[in-house]
């Protein structure tokens, strides 16, 4: 009995903002496959700069092609998407330079996208970002933050 | 096992909201629902995955599926992956 709960030890890991700006829930992003947790439950930023960082320690698993989103997997396996603004598939990447590649560590803090704010205002629908736990099945709990003293926007439980 | 080979239609390729609505479809069914894309298998169930096949307008794909429902799963994502999944 003792060894069956020496297993079930559960990981805890605290995600930070990516992008400095507004914290909204997930589901008041203005795209329902987002809002509706189609994706996977989690936060939004609504932007004040077009710099992403890394909230969380880990590797890059996934760049899209059209630069605006970026996925993440921590090392306790939570997997992250940040995706930058809505329909910005449509920006076909203008306006995005990225600084890392597929399969990098990356620690929290380190730079990993730029972006023109003023051009995803101008063409984007929204700028509004959001960053959400894709498996969260994986997850026995999630707290959500937008309190602004709060160095982390989500806490997630994972247990093993 | 059923297996259909499908051709990406959708303008903007394969990104979040059509990747959604992929994963969305295949947790209907039971079966075990697969990309092939060179030689890689992309799991259907799984957003990330999904998203890992980078897809473009235009590229052929493999969709396989294993399990009971398997020519029901083949039929209905099939179909979706080859719509418009932007509308």
């Amino acid at each position: 009995m003792l060894g069956l709960f020496k297993q079930s030890k559960s990981k805890e890991l605290l995600i930070e903002a990516p992008i400095k700006g507004r914290l909204m829930d997930i589901s008041e992003v203005p795209d329902v496959v987002f809002s509706q947790k189609m994706v996977g439950d989690g936060m939004a930023i609504e932007p004040s700069e077009g710099r992403v960082t890394a909230p969380i320690e880990g590797i890059v698993l996934q760049v899209l092609d059209s630069k605006h989103a970026i996925a993440l997997k921590s090392n306790e396996g939570v997997e992250l998407l940040i995706h930058i603004g809505i329909d910005t598939v449509d920006l076909k990447g203008e306006g995005f330079e990225v600084f890392i590649n597929v399969g990098d560590k990356v620690k929290v803090g380190d730079l990993l996208i730029l972006f023109d704010l003023e051009k995803v205002k101008d063409k984007a629908k929204s700028t509004i970002t959001p960053i959400v736990i894709t498996n969260m099945e994986e997850l026995a709990d999630l707290e959500k933050s937008a309190h602004p003293q709060n160095q982390w926007i989500m806490r997630a439980v994972t247990e093993r | 096992m059923h297996q259909r080979h499908i051709v990406i239609k959708n303008e903007t390729g394969i990104h979040a909201r059509p990747a959604s609505l992929i994963v969305k479809e295949a947790q209907r069914f039971k079966a075990d629902i697969v990309l092939i894309k060179n030689e890689n298998e992309y799991n259907c169930k799984s957003i990330m995955s999904i998203l890992s096949t980078s897809s473009k307008k235009g590229e052929e794909m493999l969709l396989k599926a294993t399990g009971e429902d398997a020519e029901a799963a083949i039929e209905a994502i099939g179909n979706l992956l080859e719509s418009n999944l932007d509308a």
